[in-house]
Formats: C-alpha cells, sequence, structure tokens
C-alpha cells in the first residue's frame, strides 16, 4: 500500500502519462512509418492519403498482401521466438553449456533460435498459408497490401548483403579490437596511481576530441602508400590498405579508443581494488584475478561500452566513405550513394527499405543487451 | 612451521614513511595484534607480508625463506579484509571454494572442506546466497571461511570487525579468539581497537607514525607501557598523565604532592590509571582539586579533576555521589605510580 503522500494526484499522473505517450508516438513515428513505407509499392508510399499508405490498396491491387490468417500467424511466430528466448532459453543454456563457457552457450543459442526463425518465418509459414488461405474465404483474403520486393531488390539485386557482409567485418573488428584494448587499458590506469596514467589519460582526451577527418587526413598518404613502406616488412605480397576494411577498423579505433578508455577505466575504478587483492593473495596471479574475478563484475560495463563502439563503428559514414573502395563499402555510405537526380519514387522505397534494413539490426541488439545496458549506464558500479 | 621474521622492514612513499625500520619475530603459531592509531603503518606492514606492498627495503622470512620477492599467491597466507572483498558474482560456497579452485587442488575434496569451513563460522544455512543478499556479520564470516578453507601457513586479519556494530563485534571477536585456538596457525591481526588486542593477542605490537612503541603480551602493555604513547593510547579510559617536576623523590605540581617516588630530579610525567587510584572526599590524598564531571558507569563511578588544562580520572566506589564542583583528593598509592621522561616519553621507573 502506497502512503497517501506519497502517491502522485491524478491530474499529475494523467498528464505526465498522455505526455510519455505523445512523446512516445513522436519519437517513435518516422522509424515507424519509413518501416510501413517500406513494404508498400510507390504509388502507395507516396500517397497523399496516409490511409492509403497504411493499408496500401495499389500495392493489394498488384496482388501481394497479407491476410489477416498471415498476419496472425506471423505475429504468432515471432511472440512465441522472443518468448522461448527469455522463459526457456537461459535454464537451457546453463545446464547444458560446460562451466565457464557460459557465453559461448549464448552464441550457440543465440545461431539456432536465428536459424530457427528464419527456417519457420520465411520457409514454413508461406507454405502453410499457401495452402490455408484459399480454404479460409474472408480470413484468407489480403486485407493490408505489403510486398517484400523492396527488399529483394536491396539486398540482392543492389548487393546490400555485400555491404551488410562488410559493415559486419568493419564493426566487429572495431569493437574487439576496442573492447580488448579498452579493458586492459582502463584497468591498468585505474588501478595505477602514477601520474603518467594521469597524463595519458589527458592525452587520450586531447585526441578524441580532434576533428574525425583530420585523422583521416593523417591516415590517408599511409593508407595509400602501404604497399611500399610494408614491403620489407611483408615482402612482395605487401598490400595496398587504402579501400580495405582494415584500414577504416585501425581509424575507427584511433577515433573511438579515447573514450572506451575512459569509459571502462571508470567502471573498472568503481570496482574496490580489495577484490583483486583478495584473489591474488587466495591464488591467482594477476592476470587471473583480472580474468576471473574482475571481468565476471564488468560486464555491465564492458556490454555498454561494446554497444557505444558498435555504434560509432556501424554509423560512421566520413570515414567509411572516405576510405573505402566500392567493393567494400559499408552499409551507411551505400544508402547515400541511392539517391541522385534522377531517382525515382521507386528508387526512394528501395532507399527506405535499406534505411530499416540498417536499423532493425540496431534494435534487436539493444533489447538484447538491455538490462546490461540499463544497469551499465545507471548503477556503472558492482557494490560487493 | 611458520615462524615469520621482519628484518629492518622499511616503506617509504617519496619522503614519507611509512614503516620505520620494522624488527621482529613471530613464533609459529602466535596470535599477534598491530595496534595503533590509523596511520600509523600497521596495515602497510600486514600488506607487505601479504605481499600486496613491496618494502623499500628490509627483508621478511617465513619457516626461514625470503619471500620479498613472491607474489602473493607463493606465499601460502589468507587474508581476511576490512571490506570483506567477497566475489559479488560468485554465492557463497564458490566464494569459499574460490582459493581451493584457483590453486587447482583435487577436486574430489572440494567439498568437504568447504563444508568444513563453512560449518566453522555457522554458515551452512547460506551457501547458496549471493553476498549481497548477507548482512554484515554473515558477509564477515564468509571472508573468515575462505580465508580458513585453505589451511594457510599464516592468517592476516586488517581490522575484519571494524564494519561491524558493537554486539556483533563482541561476538564475532569470541569466535575469531576459539578459531584461532582450534585452528592454531600464525596469526597476525591488524586493529585500531585496544580491546580485541587485549582479548586476542599473544602479543601486542604498539606502533605509531610507522615506528613500534612497543612489543609484549597484553598484560605487559598495560602494566607497564613503554612511553607515554603506549600508556595514552591503551587503557580505558587512557593513563591519567600529570606533567610535574620531581626533586628529592618529591613529585609536585600546582595541586598534586606524591612522595618516595624513586627517580632523579627533573622534569617527570607521572602516570596512574583510574582504577589503581582511590578518591576521597576531604582531605587525604596527594591530588587536591574541584570535580569537573561525574560518571556513572554502573559497576563504578568515574570521578574526573582538571589539572592545568588536562583531565585526569579516578575510579571511585559505586555508591560514591559528590556534586561537580565539590573537593576531592586523589590518593594513589607509590606503587602503581609509573614516571616518564618529560622530554622523551620513554618510561624511567615506577
Amino acid at each position: 500500500m502506497t502512503a497517501k503522500a506519497l502517491r502522485q494526484p491524478a491530474s499529475l499522473r494523467i498528464v505526465s502519462g498522455a505526455f510519455l505517450a505523445f512523446w512516445c508516438l513522436i519519437a517513435a513515428f518516422p522509424i515507424a512509418w519509413i518501416a510501413v513505407m517500406s513494404f508498400k509499392s510507390p504509388v502507395d508510399a507516396f500517397d497523399s492519403n496516409p490511409l492509403n499508405v497504411i493499408f496500401g490498396p495499389a500495392t493489394r491491387a498488384d496482388g501481394s498482401g497479407w491476410s489477416i490468417l498471415e498476419i496472425g500467424l506471423g505475429l504468432a511466430v515471432i511472440w512465441v521466438t522472443a518468448r522461448l528466448t527469455v522463459r526457456r532459453a537461459p535454464p537451457l543454456v546453463a545446464s547444458y553449456s560446460p562451466g565457464g563457457y557460459v557465453a559461448l552457450g549464448w552464441i550457440v543459442a543465440a545461431v539456432l533460435i536465428g536459424l530457427g526463425f528464419v527456417l519457420v518465418f520465411f520457409g514454413l509459414l508461406p507454405l502453410v498459408t499457401d495452402l490455408l488461405n484459399p480454404i479460409l474465404g474472408p480470413l484468407g483474403r489480403d486485407i493490408i497490401g505489403a510486398t517484400t520486393e523492396h527488399y529483394q531488390t536491396v539486398w540482392i539485386e543492389r548487393g546490400f548483403i555485400d555491404n551488410f557482409r562488410n559493415s559486419l567485418i568493419v564493426t566487429t573488428g572495431v569493437v574487439t579490437i576496442s573492447l580488448t584494448v579498452g579493458t586492459l587499458a582502463g584497468y591498468g590506469l585505474a588501478r595505477s596511481g602514477s601520474t603518467l596514467a594521469f597524463w595519458i589519460l589527458i592525452i587520450a582526451l586531447i585526441f578524441r576530441s580532434l576533428p574525425h577527418s583530420v585523422l583521416v587526413a593523417g591516415y590517408l598518404p599511409v593508407f595509400i602508400n602501404s604497399a611500399e613502406w610494408l614491403a620489407p616488412i611483408l615482402g612482395e605480397n605487401a598490400p595496398t590498405l587504402y579501400g580495405k576494411p582494415a584500414a577504416v577498423i585501425a581509424v575507427l579505433v584511433a577515433i573511438n579508443q579515447p573514450f572506451t578508455i575512459w569509459m571502462l577505466r571508470s567502471f573498472f575504478a568503481n570496482i574496490p581494488a580489495d577484490l583483486d587483492e583478495a584473489a591474488r593473495v587466495d591464488g591467482c596471479s594477476h592476470f587471473k584475478a583480472f580474468r576471473l574475478v574482475i571481468m565476471p563484475v564488468m560486464w555491465p560495463g564492458v556490454i555498454t561500452t561494446g554497444l557505444f563502439s558498435f555504434l560509432l563503428a556501424y554509423n560512421d559514414f566520413l570515414v567509411t566513405s572516405l576510405l573505402l573502395d566500392a567493393s567494400n563499402q559499408t552499409m551507411v555510405p551505400a544508402i547515400a550513394g541511392m539517391f541522385n537526380r534522377e531517382t525515382t519514387t521507386t528508387d526512394q522505397v528501395v532507399a527506405v527499405a535499406a534505411a530499416v534494413s540498417i536499423t532493425a539490426p540496431l534494435f534487436l541488439l539493444v533489447m538484447v543487451f538491455q538490462r546490461q545496458i540499463v544497469s551499465g549506464l545507471t548503477a556503472g558500479a558492482v557494490k560487493g | 612451521m611458520a615462524e615469520i621474521q621482519l628484518h629492518g622492514v622499511t616503506k617509504r612513499w617519496g619522503n614519507f614513511v611509512g614503516v620505520d625500520n620494522f624488527d621482529l619475530t613471530i613464533a609459529d603459531r602466535e596470535f599477534l595484534v598491530l595496534l595503533g592509531p590509523s596511520g600509523c603503518g600497521k596495515t602497510t606492514t600486514m600488506r607487505m607480508i601479504a605481499g600486496l606492498e613491496d618494502p623499500t627495503d628490509g627483508e621478511i622470512t617465513v619457516g626461514g625463506r625470503v619471500i620479498n620477492d613472491l607474489e602473493p599467491k607463493d606465499r601460502d597466507v589468507a587474508m581476511v579484509f576490512q571490506s570483506y572483498a567477497l566475489y559479488p558474482n560468485l554465492n557463497v560456497y564458490e566464494n569459499i571454494r574460490f582459493p581451493l579452485r584457483v590453486r587447482g587442488t583435487d577436486p574430489a575434496h572440494h567439498e568437504q572442506r568447504v563444508m568444513r569451513a563453512s560449518a566453522m563460522v555457522e554458515l551452512d544455512d547460506f551457501l547458496h546466497r549471493k553476498p549481497s543478499e548477507l548482512s554484515g556479520g554473515q558477509r564477515q564470516r564468509v571472508a573468515l571461511a575462505r580465508a580458513i578453507v585453505r589451511e594457510p601457513n599464516v592468517f592476516l586479519m586488517d581490522e575484519p570487525l571494524s564494519n561491524l556494530d558493537a554486539k556483533l563485534r563482541v561476538s564475532t571477536r569470541a569466535q575469531i579468539k576459539n578459531l584461532s585456538h582450534e585452528l592454531a596457525v600464525t596469526t597476525i591481526y591488524v586493529t585500531h581497537d585496544q580491546i580485541e588486542a587485549m582479548t586476542l593477542a599473544d602479543r601486542v605490537v604498539v606502533m605509531e607514525k610507522g615506528i613500534v612503541q612497543q612489543v609484549g603480551s597484553p598484560t605487559e602493555i598495560y602494566d607497564r607501557p613503554a612511553n607515554t604513547f603506549v600508556a595514552g593510547f591503551i587503557g580505558s579510559p587512557a593513563m591519567n598523565l600529570i606533567e610535574g617536576d620531581c626533586a628529592g623523590g618529591v613529585f609536585t605540581t600546582d595541586s598534586t604532592r606524591i612522595a618516595g617516588l624513586d627517580v632523579a630530579d627533573g622534569p617527570v610525567t607521572l602516570g596512574f590509571r583510574a582504577e589503581d587510584a582511590e578518591v576521597r572526599p576531604g582531605e587525604g590524598g596527594q591530588i587536591t582539586a574541584p570535580i569537573y564531571t561525574l560518571e556513572l558507569l554502573g559497576d563504578a563511578t568515574m570521578v574526573s579533576v582538571r589539572l592545568g588544562g588536562v583531565l585526569v580520572a579516578a575510579k571511585a566506589d559505586k555508591t560514591f555521589r559528590a556534586e561537580i564542583g565539590d573537593m576531592v583528593t586523589i590518593h594513589v598509592p607509590q606503587e602503581h605510580c609509573h614516571l616518564f621522561d618529560t622530554r622523551t616519553g620513554e618510561r624511567i621507573g615506577g
């Protein structure tokens, strides 16, 4: 029972609730709207009547759309998948993964769930609905016009799948390197009381404050001439780094590393040094204490920091567009290439579909790690 | 055998001397307490023995082996931290098992050893809880169990009771005393609480400003303090210290006159304990002054008078009654007088 004094007056609750709902609507609207647009034929997508955009009569007239049955079954599959992931997966992972390899168990589980979902949603579901739609009458008739042709255009004809792969390479590289260096450096700097550590942090801050284009300008000649200066080490096969993902990874890590070091350092500083010392007296070497005692406590911090460096690498436009050649382009600069003066409405809807494709993984990522991110952002520390 | 020897152990940070030229031999199975006010170097000394701090100078040996350059894990010591330092992601059972696990001892014996250690500190019912779900006293016992599970050569305890409330402190103190008797392992215990030192120790080392002031059994330290620092630090209340002059065996200040002392002429600090003095209303004592304050302790009455800026306390009978401001005299039997050199603070007689 809440004390009367602590309860908010009804008017305040209504106003704050209404404001929150209004704000959510405004915040979510652009994303939701382009998501709807991306499934429509160009005529519907740019219709002046918003209801036509939502229900897509022209798209339906073209013969593609979703029936009530399809929508229902689709939502059900999504719901069951989410439910399985949240409820059933944790105990299964815990009981099947060998001690100390729970993270590995989760990776396997994620791959299995993803594969299963794709198989059922894109393989089994169309077969079932094709069979049932003619039998069920009104339930089986298309009510919302929707087409996935733009996604097919983007991913297959325009080669967005290559851009996706490149984005994956760049972000994986950036996140792995900046987290590895960042945790080790952050831990060292947090535990060291020397003035050198302080100055290293200040220098890192200065690097962070440089405009990104300055860094790119500095790296450019080095990458273009890399075949020359790498030759003494790698011999004949020395690569030209310009245009390769490795070059972008190097620059993005350089941009991002000061931030990850600072952030991880403050997480480590919040973990009492007594913990490492207790572990060392209990029988760990310094590194083993870091691995067995400090890292398990640090996961929220590592995940939060990892998310930030992922976002930086994933969303970067300047560095990727300057340093990558066409065959290695990531998703964000690829979208920019989809617009030009001759852009047709079809091209625009295709670009919108590409934009939705870029956003979807971000949603998924934040959903999966939301608990860790929240505790990483708010608490910042684990109390012993 | 785990006899610990410290030879000229010194710790300096720049110009600041944390521990100065510490020499001590700690016998096997001895319970040694390092006692002193905060910042006196007692914790630093312990951390140097644990290997968490490198001595600037000197040598530490355990069982005849020099351990200066050994990692903490190779020193075969176990430590209880003031903050307990429990691993927050592990439950109580795993916390206690941790030293066994990382040292790679035979897993077949883990359960039995953890159960025995947890039974010794009465933690059996909490083995599956996380540290965050425990009370302060329970966490403290987990830290103790984690230290004893491995049966190390040396126990180090860094103010293990200072985060507990007063009542729990008394019972846990008794538990530690009993444990140390049962385990019979060399123990070094750091505290600023002189009651802990008196009750637990075989021997007490009193430290101040990085320098050892006195080493001795609790009774020696209480009955024959080596200098005015120890005299003023040990005892509750601490020893009364009155500065005055001695001439011909007679100690005098404005309001004090004690004769028959065996000491050379000159400035002398006279010390006596409150319970050794006798309060007499009216005439007949050696110190005459108005009562500054009266405290009823239940088993006694503490009478304080003010002598030239310092409070001097004497224990009177529990039935003693007087008003603040009444004149009293305090009689100090000559055999209970401690005499210190006023200049150096060293004990010179009594």
